[in-house]
């Protein structure tokens, strides 16, 4: 299924490449993201290899068939109808959905805040709904709230949560210190939090959550409203928390944030999955397989020729190829020794898939 | 326990010293209204009139009613004031459970009231030339008074998570609570004097009455009916605190205000 448009993604993985696990996609914005941030090149998110592997992980959390309906008689509305997710350890699941979708809802469910009219929530093996012990393995930012205490500073903050998530005293004052020298937030840990940066808040309200070592980390919208830097700074240290090994589950309507960090996503609409798969895979099943390649002298008339033969079309120093990536090597080697200046496959983007699923499916009646 | 104790102590401290101007604020308007109140009576009761033991009586009334209402009001309006704020579902999350978070916090909201208190009987003292007796004892019924007011704080609580808005039940409130604990019912006859063992905090203010304004010793019968008042009213509280956290849960409404 590919959609219309010849959207050139940046990160195109090539095939030329050997698809092994640990190799990272590299492409133009990432490269001036690193020279912006250096933690972009640290975390920035592995193909599909790495999800792949993150397979083997412990399951973080596991909800099944979880529903929550408000309101009788005619006032009944479902506002999230069995919804099953599983997240490992190290895995970023973007839940994506339009307003209203049932997104809120569910991350509510899962942090033990809204309790659900069926279905079963399991974090780290224990339900939230039954064994308040299982909210230590849960940190969670959540949006609309301010999720800090404006009178006190960061370092106050981060202590009184520390203790209020069962973290002893003396322990939760030196992981706060440590949180904060981490998220770069030491010159401002004695400053009321009301006096900090929309930023600087994001980032203390996320040291928060992680200041008893969850295991299981919810976060919701957490770039909204913050300017470029600081929502560069807030997804640079969401994948460091991937990589230290927790699960992250993430809702957010900026979708490019979203294909950037997750690894797999899960669209709600109207309360119900309509898609859950990895990121990878779901952008690859939306993108055409044509390649636009740039060469960066003139063609001699037998390459031309031989380009066309497979299949290419050339207009000057652009080539257009529609058709099985084998034949692609073919046709690069028939470019040789032209030097190559790019080689690009159109590609949606998680706004197009977005879309397209939420516009697409039929209402689904219960 | 004692770490959750430690910080909440810790947060109420920073809160109040951070912006001091609220709570002195505070202070004046419960000065100022007594003593618009003290000087309207004597001017009523002209000025040959001698209050004697009843004025002390009245002082210690109108400081524990400041000092209940505050403590009645600590659970609903905070709850009410994060939720506005943003912070109450991160409180919700704690694997302490709300009830003892918010048990914690009326331990810590509770020591520095207390010390408002005493400024606030020191200043009444001044003002209204009362001498008041503060015996070791009085802790007791003092202790009994303030479990029953937590029993109805959590009950405002309760009705502060599930029915959001509670300004106005509160305001109603206030004045009940004078009832409670400015009427000298420990003096009524007949069914009365009964009753007044099932009515909130009520066998504790009489009691306190006897030993700050009327110099007598502790009737330990009276007070382990008041302290069983106490109790009941506090694990009345609770429950009906815990049923509106459930209740809050079930609507998705724990955030809205």
């Amino acid at each position: 299924m590919a959609l219309g448009s010849t959207h050139q993604h940046p990160a195109t993985p090539l095939p030329l490449l050997p698809s092994s696990g640990k190799n990272f996609k590299i492409s133009k914005d990432f490269i001036c993201r690193w020279e912006l941030n250096p933690f972009v090149q640290l975390a920035h998110r592995p193909t599909d290899g790495w999800a792949e592997n993150s397979l083997s992980g412990s399951i973080m959390l596991d909800t099944r068939d979880l529903s929550k309906v408000y309101g009788r008689g005619k006032q009944r509305f479902e506002a999230v109808q069995q919804v099953s997710l599983t997240l490992r350890q190290g895995e970023v699941l973007a839940f994506l959905g339009p307003n209203g979708a049932g997104k809120t809802t569910t991350i509510k469910m899962i942090a033990g805040l809204v309790r659900p009219t069926q279905g079963q929530v399991t974090v780290a093996g224990e339900d939230p709904h039954r064994q308040p012990r299982a909210l230590r393995h849960i940190g969670a930012v959540l949006e609309g709230n301010r999720n800090l205490y404006w009178r006190l500073t960061p370092e106050e903050n981060l202590e009184y949560f520390g203790v209020l998530r069962q973290v002893p005293r003396k322990v939760a004052h030196r992981r706060g210190l440590e949180l904060l020298a981490r998220f770069g937030l030491e010159e401002k840990r004695q400053t009321p939090v009301q006096k900090l940066s929309r930023g600087m808040q994001q980032k203390v309200a996320i040291a928060v959550a992680l200041i008893h070592n969850p295991k299981l980390l919810l976060l919701d919208e957490p770039t909204l409203g913050l300017d470029v830097e600081a929502s560069e700074m807030v997804k640079a240290l969401v994948r460091q928390i991937a990589q230290e090994g927790r699960a992250v589950l993430l809702t957010t309507h900026q979708l490019d944030v979203a294909e950037e960090l997750s690894d797999r996503v899960a669209i709600i609409r109207r309360g119900r999955i309509i898609a859950e798969q990895s990121t990878e895979a779901l952008l690859r099943e939306f993108s055409s397989s044509t390649y636009h390649l740039e060469v960066e002298g003139d063609l001699s008339p037998q390459q031309i020729h031989t380009v066309t033969q497979l299949g290419a079309t050339v207009q000057g120093r652009q080539i257009t190829y529609a058709g099985p990536p084998e034949t692609l090597y073919k046709l690069l080697g028939a470019l040789s020794p032209v030097p190559l200046v790019s080689v690009q496959r159109d590609r949606a983007d998680l706004t197009q898939v977005f879309l397209k699923l939420v516009n697409d499916q039929p209402d689904v009646s219960p | 326990m004692i770490d959750l104790l430690h910080a909440e102590l810790k947060r109420t401290w920073i809160q109040f010293i951070r912006y001091p101007t609220e709570v002195i604020s505070g202070i004046v308007i419960i000065i100022a209204v007594f003593y618009g109140l003290f000087a309207s009576a004597q001017y009523i009761a002209g000025p040959g009139f001698a209050f004697g033991d009843r004025l002390d009586a009245v002082v210690i009334g109108y400081a524990l009613w400041s000092l209940i209402i505050s403590v009645n009001n600590d659970i609903a309006i905070n709850l009410q004031i994060e939720a506005e704020t943003g912070t109450l579902e991160q409180v919700f999350l704690s694997p302490f459970g709300a009830p003892r978070v918010f048990l914690a916090r009326a331990f810590a909201s509770l020591a520095l009231r207390l010390v408002i208190l005493v400024v606030v009987v020191l200043l009444l003292m001044g003002l209204s030339g009362s001498r008041l007796a503060f015996p070791p004892i009085l802790l007791l019924p003092l202790a009994s008074l303030l479990l029953g007011g937590y029993g109805l704080a959590f009950l405002m609580g309760a009705a502060a998570l599930v029915f959001k808005r509670v300004q106005q039940v509160l305001g109603i409130f206030q004045f009940l609570l004078l009832f409670l604990l400015a009427a000298p019912l420990e003096e009524s006859t007949g069914l009365m004097q009964y009753l007044r063992f099932l009515l909130p905090m009520l066998p504790s203010t009489g009691l306190l009455r006897d030993l700050m304004a009327r110099g007598l010793r502790l009737d330990w019968l009276t007070y382990g009916l008041a302290l069983l008042n106490g109790m009941v009213y506090f694990a009345l509280g609770l429950l009906v605190f815990r049923w509106a956290e459930a209740t809050a849960k079930q609507r998705g409404s724990l955030s809205g205000y």
